[in-house]
């Protein structure tokens, strides 16, 4: 009997480390809404992802910890989301020659499905206390629009370039959970996290249109002697060769999640309430630069100075700010025989103003001390509704509707945000084995169509119709690794 | 369902449309061309002409930027039928012979003198910078050469390659004019381009500024039997104050010839001095080598037009100007202006049009560009450039029909 809990906390060990690199190997990014990713638990999103007031199963350290505090026992749990992203642009202006393709511009470019993997446990160490733990990735981005090679004539690359051709974002939060159920009825629950979090950003720089000018402008009485100096800036912004500047920076960071849960059983009927901390991320990385072999004024710089040498690489620090969250749910089981849930859910995307990068060489070259890429993103908010019936003993089938208000508005509509509001629809089913349940759930994401015309997005050329729909599917596996059987509703 | 997918296929079909609709951006306007868009006038190119050239007052109205390689007088290149001048390298007390210094790093009036078609795709600068045998080899390396030739291993492009590297947004493309021109003057056909060599010379460059995404206008080609380098036996007393058949009974010119600059020049001078000695060599062509030069002007304007559908190039007939300047004149304010040798249009050459002409030109293109592109760009005032204009305040000013 020792040894077979050895052996099994053996294996739980194995499991736990396996699944932890899993979810660390996978999670590298996807998007909700902006770049929230809602869609954490596979059960739960079958529901549409109405699941503050219900979180049975391990999601709830991401839906509601508070619902870690009715799951008796051992558990542990993998959830899987896969998803493909049919992004286009279709831009309502170009530069000259440009040739545009027929389908528009794919923001898929690479990869074309992004998987994301969560990992939860949790067990209960007294009659009122229960322990979590999750690894989950609630702030992740993949947009990449890098439809070119640097070298490629400057007609067929993604005009929206300057604006950006790619960016990655992964938050982890590594969430410890403490809950506590306050009577047989309620509980709450508070998780402080380590959120680390991952960003690469990388953008086209030299917009003859835009930085190019003011490169220009400092050299044009060099270049242009007596020619009239704007000119003069503007012509020769089409003399430059076109850069590229990356970014990735990692930082360490504190976060909070914290939940609280009522279960009235005699009206069939929870509440949910859950609140997710905003984090502001302190990033500290490296900035690089790249140059095509093109731009004629390149060239005549002396080999000892080419403009690369304006642009070292060098150590960057920067800030961005993820959103605090705040949920409320309900859900009742008096009807039809079946569970019904709505979530209602707030993120204060308002914080996300701008993502600020301070370079540290700026003498003798032309990296400023700060550059502020500025999004002014708005507050978000998400309507969840969802049912599940179960069909047989151990199986359930699900469905549900998501709306989500995207909080970019129509200046920050771009390729790292091509995003709109969206309407979803979703199914699920989930079967036991023994002791383990799995479950999946396909989500079909429409996306508004958004048409941009914004002034000062006009050099950027990141005006035009934005036409976007998203598959999401998911699997999971929960397994009761011993105490009370999973899959109860109350 | 079906209605709201084919309203937003209709929506971006439509964006796709507008997003090729062509648009006008004068920021990099560059001229490929030989010596009309290099602003030759008066025999040579030198600065006083070449800041009135038709590209460069283009630029002014386009509000752009338009580096030359300005000269000092008197300038340099050859202009046919006239004595080829010495080429020289500056000696101790002569200046730098570029007017603009320290030079522009890169010129956007690419136009070459004495550049054919097959120049422009060919020719490229070469050291040494002046080569006191060869006047378009000089000129291409001050041009398209310096400073680069100056400096260590930087790139001599020829004037089409110059230009794809001066990553255009507009470019004119004349040429053309010199390869007719040199034939002409002549009255030799044998220096008449060959046809199929020039389309295919032709068709590189323009496809290469079309590759660019460049709006790209093509001029068709002058006749230049319409300028005033050539005047009609009939046209020929307005200069000499002889009567027509004093031309053909005297001194054996065929009534439908055409007398060059030279001929008529030395027909005033022997009328003037009764000297009834033979006119010199080079003062009369042929009828009917005029024919043949309008034949092969016609037949490589064909050529430039269908080159130029091809690639998606604006085309502007300089040739119907010309024609027209020639049948018509034109006012320039109270200034009539005429296509006869000193008539006001054309500078001392006869073929190269004064500040005034070149005025001209470019208020078509601006209007070509204001009607095809939906832009305003105001037009240039005639009256005023001509109130300055040595070709017009010198214009003999003569009663009677033109020419």
């Amino acid at each position: 009997m020792i040894k077979h809990a050895g052996i099994r906390q053996a294996g739980i060990k194995r499991y736990g480390v396996v699944a932890g690199a899993l979810v660390l190997l996978t999670a590298q990014a996807a998007f909700g809404s902006a770049f929230a990713i809602n869609e954490l638990g596979v059960r739960a999103q079958g529901m549409g992802g109405a699941f503050t007031s219900i979180a049975d199963d391990g999601s709830a350290l991401f839906y509601n910890p508070a619902g870690i505090a009715f799951q008796k026992g051992f558990k542990m749990e993998m959830d899987t989301l896969a998803v493909v992203g049919l992004f286009r642009f279709f831009p309502s202006e170009v530069p000259a020659g440009t040739t545009v393709p027929t389908n528009g511009y794919s923001g898929s470019v690479k990869p074309h499905f992004i998987p994301v993997a969560n990992a939860y446990m949790s067990k209960d160490i007294s009659k009122k206390v229960t322990l979590g733990f999750g690894v989950m990735v609630p702030f992740g981005l993949s947009a990449n629009f890098t439809n070119f090679n640097d070298g490629d004539p400057a007609n067929t690359k993604f005009p929206g370039r300057f604006d950006g051709t790619r960016a990655r974002l992964e938050s982890y939060w590594f969430q410890p959970t403490f809950a506590y159920q306050l009577s047989e009825n309620s509980a709450i629950a508070i998780g402080p996290a380590l959120v680390h979090t991952h960003l690469f950003y990388e953008q086209s720089i030299l917009n003859p249109l835009d930085d190019g000018k003011t490169f220009g402008t400092d050299v044009a009485a060099v270049l242009f002697p007596g020619q009239n100096p704007v000119e003069a800036a503007n012509s020769i912004a089409r003399l430059l060769p076109e850069g590229r500047f990356r970014l990735a920076g990692t930082s360490n960071a504190p976060g909070l999640a914290a939940g609280y849960i009522f279960k009235d059983p005699k009206r069939k009927i929870n509440f949910g309430a859950m609140y997710r901390s905003a984090v502001t991320n302190h990033l500290s990385g490296k900035a690089s630069f790249s140059f095509t072999s093109t731009g004629s004024v390149a060239t005549f710089l002396p080999n000892a100075a080419p403009i690369a040498s304006l642009f070292p690489t060098q150590a960057a620090t920067g800030s961005l700010t993820t959103p605090a969250t705040y949920q409320l749910g309900v859900s009742t089981s008096a009807y039809h025989n079946m569970l019904m849930a709505f979530d209602f859910e707030v993120q204060d995307f308002d914080r996300f103003a701008s993502l600020p990068i301070n370079f540290s060489q700026n003498s003798g070259t032309a990296t400023p001390p700060e550059r502020r890429i500025v999004f002014n993103f708005r507050n978000s908010y998400i309507l969840h509704a969802g049912i599940e019936k179960k069909v047989k003993e151990g199986m359930a089938v699900r469905m549900g509707y998501v709306f989500d208000h995207s909080p970019v508005p129509d200046a920050s509509a771009g390729p790292l945000f091509p995003d709109n509001t969206r309407n979803s629809f979703t199914i699920g089913a989930s079967k036991m084995h023994g002791t383990t349940e799995f479950s999946m759930f396909y989500q079909a994401m429409f996306f508004l169509d958004r048409n941009t015309d914004v002034l000062a997005n006009k050099n950027e050329f990141t005006n035009g119709l934005y036409s976007n729909f998203a598959h999401l599917a998911g699997l999971s596996m929960r397994m009761n690794l011993g105490g009370a059987k999973s899959g109860g509703r109350k | 369902m079906s209605k709201l997918a084919l309203i937003c296929l209709t929506c971006a079909a439509a964006l796709q449309l507008s997003a090729q609709q062509p648009k006008f951006d004068p920021t990099n306007f560059i001229a490929v061309g030989e010596g009309l868009a290099a602003g030759m006038a008066d025999y040579s190119l030198k600065d006083v002409y070449q800041l009135k050239s038709f590209p460069a007052q283009l630029a002014l109205q386009l509000n752009t930027s338009f580096p030359q390689a300005l000269f000092q007088g008197v300038g340099v290149g050859n202009a046919p039928g006239f004595p080829a001048m010495p080429v020289r390298v500056p000696g101790p007390g002569q200046n730098s012979v570029r007017s603009d210094f320290p030079p522009q790093l890169f010129v956007f009036n690419l136009a070459v003198p004495g550049h054919r078609v097959e120049d422009a795709v060919n020719r490229r600068p070469s050291a040494p910078i002046v080569r006191s045998d060869d006047m378009t080899q000089t000129v291409t390396n001050l041009i398209l050469g310096y400073p680069a030739l100056i400096l260590k291993d930087k790139p001599l492009w020829t004037q089409y390659e110059y230009a794809l590297q001066m990553n255009p947004t507009f470019a004119i493309v004349e040429l053309g004019y010199f390869d007719i021109l040199q034939a002409a003057v002549a009255g030799d056909l044998t220096q008449l381009p060959d046809a199929t060599a020039f389309a295919a010379n032709y068709t590189k460059i323009v496809q290469g500024l079309a590759g660019t995404g460049a709006t790209v206008i093509v001029m068709t080609v002058p006749d230049p039997t319409t300028t005033g380098y050539f005047t009609t036996v009939a046209g020929s007393t307005r200069l000499t104050g002889a009567p027509a058949s004093v031309a053909t009974s005297v001194y054996g010119v065929n009534a439908n010839d055409l007398l060059t600059v030279t001929g008529v020049t030395a027909l005033a001078a022997r009328i003037e001095g009764n000297d009834t000695s033979p006119l010199p060599a080079g003062s009369v062509v042929s009828a009917s080598a005029i024919a043949q030069v309008q034949q092969r002007v016609k037949d490589i304007n064909s050529q430039i037009t269908t080159i130029a559908g091809k690639y998606n190039a604006t085309v502007y007939d300089l040739n119907n100007l010309f024609t027209r300047v020639r049948a018509n004149g034109v006012f320039a304010g109270q200034q009539f202006l005429t296509a006869d040798y000193f008539g006001g249009f054309y500078s001392l050459d006869g073929y190269y049009p004064g500040e005034t002409g070149n005025a001209v030109i470019a208020n078509e293109i601006l209007n070509l560009i204001n009607t095809k592109y939906g832009t305003s760009y105001l037009p240039i005032s005639l009256a005023a450039t001509a109130a300055s204009d040595p070709t017009v305040q010198f214009a003999v000013q003569v009663e009677g029909t033109i020419r």
